[in-house]
């Protein structure tokens, strides 16, 4: 057991707050707080392909597929900066996609994303829930059926989140209706500007949109079918556990609660005492954090530790977010504050990603061997 | 950084569990560990390695005077006094205990010289490390000193203690003090982590035999989130503990990790309080002794202070500001 940042792991964080401290500037804040990450050919253009430059979008990938090769603690120590800093960074398509493409993929596949992955110019919107396949993800009905060289989709997704600033859908369709219905499920990846694809946004009450696409007579080339057929599941749940574990960095947290505390100044005893407890809680979702990290610099995907830190900090967000306006008072509900705006996005983690519902089962069936009560 | 344990520390528990769980009655139990080496651990080991061996100690529900004595050996080798003691603690050839801090917050020094209420495991012991007004001291026992036992929940071995402490102690910088009070306190949040486990897992083995309308209550969500919560609660109180005694051990007096862990340790209160609940009538007979868990949860949870006292400790640690 070793809690303590090494020096090289010391250096790395230095040189990530160094690069946030010269490129997250005023105008791009600025920009974000206007727009979130929607504006396109600006500020947040421009600082996501100083990333890329950087090389920061594949950096724990193997060098082979044009990765720094660095570890999944680098990942981690970068992305909580990143969120403490409050600027997107490396995104899902790198954090769960990309790894489930080198793992599963076809050696065409592997040729035809990764490097576009890397550069920043590939991006996945997930396209897993349907109108009626959400928590129980399996019942999706999207279908894809082989014609030829291509495989034609019809059907809808829902929560289709980013699919307007996508290049390619990451999409759960069911390719053998006749199996049991996890092992007729495959992953496609579709280019979002193929003919047939409608999008239909969503707005989120926190002003998040997200969307609704329809699929009609969507072709796609047979080799854009990531891995093996029918075998889509498990890269749909592997993919979740490194989502759920890139979901679950401590660092906006950290930011909020300090960003509270400085504001809150000298608070009334009661108060302080509950800051006091969401301070112990932060430092335990970091340590959670940490945990995980080890755990995949190990060469394990962690699926019921993310689970148990998804749990912790979605429900810790909601928390602190409702901390913040009992201490700021009426001051606290102002439009175009932070927290106000906190506690709109917050109950967004505890039921995204799966629900924290569904992970206590998976908590209790996988980590505790209880039986399935029949989902 | 790499939070998961080493090979080493995984043989370590895997022996300390060996011995623990040999059915050996409470004499013979001691020369086994002393004979294992556990007893050595604060010297020969690191603070993290005494820290596996609570994690077990807690699991086994080991009667108190292995840690007391151990944590007797710490003060011996941190603060430098009644340094001969030491070898016979370390060997087993002696038990020890520990009056270094008010039981009621650990923070604060005893409050009545000569007198501390609360020692563990006094009566045995042949050397008392306290904390007085003239500076730390080790007590012999054998001379002069009162034993009056306090009966305690449990059974749990405390004990009002009287002694003279006319002698001139020695003077310990308070902040070595506290980074030795720190220490117990977050070993003691490794053994409520111990209990935790040993709980948890019961519990789960009890959901999964026992049967109501016609399935195992372990198949009912409502049986299945109470477990997930207790792990979860136990994921963060085994971190924090982790933490704290991996920064004490490195040298660090520690105290806003020391706090954390005994906050987040206070939880395992509520898992044992929650495996009664699953347990129902089964785990509330004494005949199954869930309840002996359940007890050394909410005396170790106690002694040094609680949740609420270990929020006061966190709170002199932030950084209160006026408003910006």
């Amino acid at each position: 057991m070793d809690f303590e940042l090494d020096d090289e792991q010391r250096g790395w964080v230095d040189e990530v707050r160094q690069f946030l401290a010269e490129n997250v500037t005023a105008a791009l804040k600025a920009e974000m707080a206007e727009h979130g990450l929607e504006f396109q050919g600006g500020e947040l253009t421009a600082f996501r392909r100083k990333i890329g430059e950087k090389g920061w979008f594949g950096l724990n990938w193997p060098t082979q597929y044009g990765g720094l090769g660095l570890t999944p603690t680098h990942q981690h120590l970068l992305m909580s900066e990143f969120e403490y800093a409050g600027v997107p960074g490396p995104d899902l398509t790198v954090t769960s996609i990309a790894p489930m493409i080198m793992r599963h993929g076809t050696e065409q596949n592997k040729k035809d994303f990764l490097p576009g992955i890397a550069r920043g110019e590939i991006v996945f919107a997930l396209g897993y829930s349907e109108p009626n396949a959400g928590t129980d993800l399996a019942a999706l009905r999207t279908r894809a059926v082989r014609d030829g060289d291509e495989w034609v989709i019809n059907g809808s997704k829902i929560w289709n989140s980013g699919a307007q600033r996508s290049t390619h859908e990451w999409l759960c369709v069911r390719t053998d209706p006749d199996a049991p219905r996890h092992r007729g499920i495959s992953v496609i990846a579709v280019p979002v500007d193929s003919p047939g694809i409608e999008i239909h946004p969503l707005i989120a009450w926190s002003g998040y949109r997200t969307n609704e696409t329809f699929f009609n007579d969507v072709r796609v080339p047979a080799a854009n079918l990531i891995g093996e057929v029918n075998a889509g599941w498990t890269y749909i749940t592997g993919a979740l556990d490194l989502e759920r574990g890139a979901l679950t960095n401590a660092g906006d947290l950290r930011r909020a609660l300090d960003d509270l505390i400085a504001i809150a100044g000298s608070p009334e005893p009661a108060f302080r005492r509950r800051l006091a407890q969401a301070e112990a809680d932060v430092e335990v979702a970091k340590l959670m954090g940490y945990e995980a990290a080890s755990l995949l610099d190990s060469g394990r995907i962690p699926s019921i530790e993310v689970s148990v830190e998804k749990i912790f900090t979605s429900e810790l967000r909601q928390r602190i977010a409702d901390l913040a306006i009992d201490v700021l008072g009426p001051d606290g509900l102002r439009v175009g504050t932070f927290f106000e705006r906190l506690y709109r996005v917050s109950p967004l983690m505890r039921f995204g990603g799966g629900t924290n519902e569904v992970l206590r089962d998976v908590i209790a069936q996988r980590g505790h061997t209880m039986p399935s009560y029949g989902r | 950084m790499r939070v998961i344990p080493s090979q080493d520390e995984r043989d370590l528990a895997a022996m300390c569990r060996g011995v623990l769980a040999a059915d050996l009655e409470p004499d013979a139990q001691w020369k086994a560990l002393a004979d294992a080496g556990v007893l050595g651990l604060p010297v020969d080991g690191g603070l993290t390695d005494v820290g596996i061996f609570c994690v077990e100690a807690g699991r086994a529900l080991c009667p108190r005077v292995v840690q007391s004595t151990m944590y007797a050996a710490l003060a011996i080798d941190w603060l430098g006094v009644g340094s001969d003691w030491l070898p016979r603690l370390t060997s087993g050839d002696a038990r020890g205990t520990y009056a270094l801090f008010d039981p009621r917050d650990a923070s604060v020094g005893l409050p009545v010289s000569g007198a501390a209420d609360f020692v563990t495991d006094a009566d045995v012991a042949d050397v008392i490390i306290a904390s007085t007004s003239s500076g730390v001291m080790a007590v012999d026992t054998s001379t002069g000193v009162s034993v009056e036992p306090v009966a305690t929940m449990g059974g749990y071995p405390a004990f009002s203690v009287r002694f003279d402490d006319a002698a001139a102690g020695v003077d310990v910088d308070p902040a070595r003090l506290r980074r030795l009070t720190n220490a117990i306190v977050a070993l003691d949040c490794l053994d409520l982590v111990g209990v935790g486990e040993a709980v948890v897992e019961r519990t789960v083995e009890y959901t999964k035999m026992r049967e109501q309308f016609g399935r195992p209550i372990a198949s009912f969500q409502a049986a299945q989130h109470l477990v997930a919560d207790m792990h979860i609660a136990l994921a963060a109180a085994r971190l924090a503990a982790q933490s704290a005694v991996f920064w004490i051990g490195k040298g660090r007096t520690a105290t806003r990790e020391t706090a954390v862990a005994r906050m987040r340790a206070a939880e395992v209160k509520k898992i044992t309080l929650d495996a009664h609940q699953l347990h129902g009538g089964m785990g509330y007979v004494v005949d199954t002794g869930l309840y002996k868990f359940s007890e050394r949860a909410r005396i170790l949870s106690t002694l040094g202070g609680g949740a609420d006292i270990a929020a006061t400790w966190l709170e002199n640690e932030m950084n209160w500001k006026p408003a910006r």
